[in-house]
């Protein structure tokens, strides 16, 4: 395995010990410091048929209870984690994917733009590209595919292209890139993204609410109010809301709704919210809130398995019996993008997720439960396996079979 | 290619007698969308009305060893459903109805053949609206907004055909059809959807859409300002952003180009200002009023001679008058003009403008400039004589080289109307040959014999391509491509 990356400086390797995944180190894991020496990983592993899996912050990766089925090599993108390009004014960015979103947020920040992607605190842009993650403001902000203009990645065989472009309108050829946001490092490595910036909005307001089940189950108190576009409105169980103060109301339900925009708009939905809901436990306002963004998007962050599922039903009732139920407690929900994200423990994960894809959830992503999202029809999985082969001929990409076998 | 009586028949056995044209008149109306220059007759037009007849028509394509070229209402500007290697040009405008509307998941399933316009006024009554409004939207469809991820003036605030599209029904090269992404915002696995919207129909036609619709905004303000120079112009646009204020839209026209719809329609525009902005707001109507004061405040530091704000719905609809009106201003000015797309950083707007001058003025032509100014997306309109061989070449060439400098700027060579067949040899100026080998492999797992759509967006399929027909742009020309009878 030395031989295969001779080619590479030694400053390159680092401690696989770091790169675990569910109790398998792999054989070896290097840092490239640029994205030649990235290329060169893969086209050396994609020569001597190693499997290779990419790591951002390792948010997702160090929560699998097992490994992938080869693991060769760790390729560490912290060494690619410059800011390529960003001129405020243009309200666009293209950096490295290697960057902490955190690190990427401040810049942004100091500019009065925000970073239009919601992830958990260690979470690298790369990551949460290729998690497709999404948290709270999922429905204001967009999605990362809605976000990302364009990328350079490395597909299995170590090309480096680039698809899309750094300009917010663009339609010049196939979005190949869009495709690798949600491949949780099946079809390629992200190499640098560029993002379509939102400006900071000049007012946010957060507030929190203590309810019960029952609360939530009333759909005459929620409907209407996708009308007024809330930034986010998002059902926590008591474990999930006590992992911050601001969320821990003592009631066995918070709901916490957010509205940005104009700041007499934000007054007035303030007042609408309490209007429905009763008196809230506390409002926030202004810089009180993005601290409260990011504590939300940890909040789903937990050891043990966990299942994220979507729904197409985006008011609270949608999740009222599950708050009745123990697994209710270790709930996020977060209704105007339909997301659902339960840790429950170990045990029934399966009746649990087929009981809720009954009932119109569909299970999107799972971390170390073991069981698999729902196989979709044939020309489906079809597809997905043919997109697999075209972008990683040699199967180089350890997380590739995911796709290949439509799991 | 000539398509056998027996073949025709098994096609109106699936569609019935009114579903397939095949008479040359019939087909002779199909063989260009809104860039004449290029122009393929079809072998025969179909016209299915739904899901499962357009899956029955491909099956039967691919038995026969045709293409499919997937086909809205024609109005787009890159010859993206001309069927330059012949076979089934295959029209969506049968299917055209709006399937189910929830208001409260604000969302609807529709058929790609609706008109754009149609879905926001039936939806009107609920208070809602399909958000991307491509100024092509009283005739164009929804299914050709998606394939063409079209955008339009009010994206700015709302963004393009993609993040209003939530699942798609599309029937692949196979003839089996699928359902990518769906109701909800999130599907299990990477999103297909993803790459087949925007893919000019050539990984799959769309058969259904699921759009997600939006509020109708509470109130709209427009407001328009004149300037000096059209870099006064532009670095208005970036400071209202850079306030935190995204308004739903703002439009720069050049001196040119108002001098044409003055010349026409009197509106009482200034023919002596560099640019005119017009820049509308919506959104709560509390919220209004103060943003464009402030707006007001930015473009006056900027040095607008005058700014008018309309008062009324009539007022705005002046306003938005003259913007609408240039393309049929162009129209009266000059025999031909070539509609161009194309984008920059923001940030580079002004210096955009002063070299597309320079280029056409290279080549003694006039270039009127129309321009999505918040999303640094130019529309320069080339105007020749298309008596003129000369002038017509010259127009191509400035052109290419206008693309070229969006290209340098940092910006790319399409921001809405698509590659078509029009821009696909500038593909090789965008991108490097890897990255077009990739995007080719992308295409082979969706299409293999490249059936859909053949030869469009990447650079190569001219080699295949029989274009027949006149290189004109508007005007009448002589038919010595047709052979035999019109009926």
């Amino acid at each position: 395995m030395k031989t295969a990356f001779a080619a590479l400086p030694a400053a390159c390797r680092c401690d696989a010990a770091r790169f675990a995944i569910g109790g398998a180190q792999p054989g070896v894991a290097l840092r490239p410091e640029s994205a030649g020496e990235a290329a060169a990983v893969l086209v050396a592993c994609s020569r001597s048929g190693f499997a290779l899996v990419p790591w951002g912050g390792g948010v997702a990766l160090s929560h699998e209870s097992s490994p992938p089925p080869r693991y060769d090599v760790a390729l560490d993108l912290g060494g690619l984690r410059r800011i390529t390009t960003y001129d405020p004014d243009d309200f666009t960015v293209t950096a490295e994917c290697g960057i902490p979103l955190a690190e990427l947020r401040a810049t942004l920040a100091a500019h009065g733009q925000e970073l239009p992607i919601e992830a958990a605190a260690a979470a690298t842009l790369g990551g949460a590209l290729a998690a497709n993650a999404s948290g709270a403001r999922r429905r204001a902000l967009g999605s990362p595919r809605d976000r990302i203009l364009g990328a350079r990645f490395l597909t299995g065989d170590g090309e480096l292209v680039r698809t899309g472009g750094r300009v917010v309108k663009n339609v010049a050829g196939h979005a190949v890139h869009r495709l690798l946001v949600g491949s949780r490092g099946g079809l390629g490595v992200f190499v640098e993204a560029s993002l379509k910036l939102p400006p900071q909005p000049p007012a946010r307001g957060l507030v929190v609410h203590g309810a019960d089940a029952g609360l939530v189950a009333d759909a005459t108190r929620w409907s209407g109010l996708s009308r007024l576009e809330p930034a986010a409105l998002t059902v926590l169980g008591p474990d999930a809301a006590s992992l911050h103060p601001a969320f821990a109301t003592g009631a066995p339900v918070t709901v916490i709704t957010g509205f940005e925009g104009d700041p007499a708009w934000v007054d007035a939905c303030i007042g609408r919210i309490v209007e429905r809901l009763g008196a809230p436990v506390s409002v926030r306002r202004d810089a009180e809130v993005p601290p409260l963004w990011a504590a939300l998007a940890d909040a789903g962050e937990h050891p043990g398995p966990r299942l994220t599922f979507a729904t197409a039903d985006s008011a609270p009732p949608a999740i009222a019996s599950l708050l009745l139920h123990p697994t209710g407690a270790r709930l996020v929900f977060h209704a105007p993008a339909g997301r659902l994200i339960l840790w429950p423990g170990p045990a029934g994960l399966e009746g649990l997720a087929r009981g809720l894809e009954s009932s119109g959830f569909s299970l999107i992503e799972q971390r170390g439960a073991g069981i698999d999202t729902p196989v979709p029809p044939a020309a489906v999985l079809g597809l997905r396996a043919r997109i697999a082969e075209a972008l990683d001929p040699a199967g180089t990409m350890a997380y590739g079979p995911r796709w290949r076998a439509g799991r | 290619m000539v398509i056998s009586p027996s073949a025709l028949d098994e096609l109106r056995a699936l569609l019935g007698e009114d579903g397939v044209l095949s008479a040359n008149a019939s087909r002779f109306a199909y063989e260009a969308d809104a860039m004449t220059l290029e122009r393929a007759t079809p072998d025969v037009v179909v016209l299915p009305r739904s899901t499962d007849e357009v899956g029955a028509v491909v099956r039967w394509a691919m038995a026969h060893g045709l293409a499919v070229t997937p086909r809205g209402a024609g109005t787009g500007l890159a010859g993206g459903c001309t069927c330059e290697q012949g076979g089934v040009s295959l029209s969506v405008n049968r299917m055209d109805r709006v399937l189910a509307v929830d208001a409260e998941r604000m969302l609807a399933w529709v058929q790609p053949g609706l008109v754009n316009l149609w879905l926001s006024q039936q939806l009107a009554p609920r208070g809602l609206h399909f958000a991307p409004d491509p100024a092509s939207q009283q005739v164009s469809t929804i299914g050709g907004n998606v394939a063409t991820n079209a955008g339009g003036p009010h994206c700015l605030k709302y963004g393009v055909t993609l993040n209003h599209i939530l699942g798609i029904t599309v029937v692949l090269a196979g003839g089996a059809a699928v359902t990518l992404g769906g109701e909800a915002c999130d599907a299990p696995g990477f999103d297909l959807a993803s790459v087949v919207i925007g893919s000019e129909g050539t990984l799959g036609i769309i058969t259904e859409v699921c759009v997600r619709l939006l509020p109708v905004p509470e109130a709209v303000k427009t407001l328009l300002f004149d300037f000096d120079t059209i870099a006064d112009a532009c670095v208005t646009v970036t400071r209202v952003i850079a306030e935190g204020i995204v308004p739903a839209a703002m439009e720069i026209m050049d001196r040119y180009t108002v001098g044409l719809v003055e010349a026409w329609l009197h509106l009482g525009l200034p023919t002596d200002a560099a640019a005119v902005l017009l820049i509308e707001v919506d959104g709560p109507a509390s919220a209004l009023p103060a943003q464009a004061e402030r707006i007001a405040a930015i473009a006056r530091e900027r040095h607008a001679r005058t700014a008018r704000v309309a008062r009324d719905e009539v007022e705005r609809a002046q306003l938005w008058r003259g913007r609408k009106s240039s393309y049929g201003a162009y129209g009266r000015s000059a025999s031909g003009f070539y509609i161009m797309d194309g984008v920059v950083p923001r940030t580079r707007l002004a210096e955009a403008f002063a070299n597309i001058y320079a280029i056409a003025g290279s080549r003694g032509l006039h270039a009127g400039n129309l321009c999505h100014a918040g999303d640094g997306n130019l529309h320069p309109h080339v105007l020749f004589d298309t008596n003129s061989p000369k002038q017509q070449a010259d127009a191509l060439e400035v052109s290419h080289e206008i693309l070229r400098m969006c290209i340098r700027f940092g910006g790319t060579i399409s921001g809405e109307h698509g590659i078509g067949s029009e821009k696909r040899s500038m593909m090789r100026e965008m991108f490097e040959p890897r990255d077009l080998a990739v995007m080719e492999r992308l295409r082979g797992a969706f299409d293999r014999d490249r059936r859909l759509n053949p030869g469009k967006v990447l650079p190569g399929g001219e080699a295949h391509a029989q274009t027949r027909g006149p290189a004109q742009l508007g005007g009448m020309a002589v038919r010595d491509d047709v052979q035999g009878s019109w009926t």
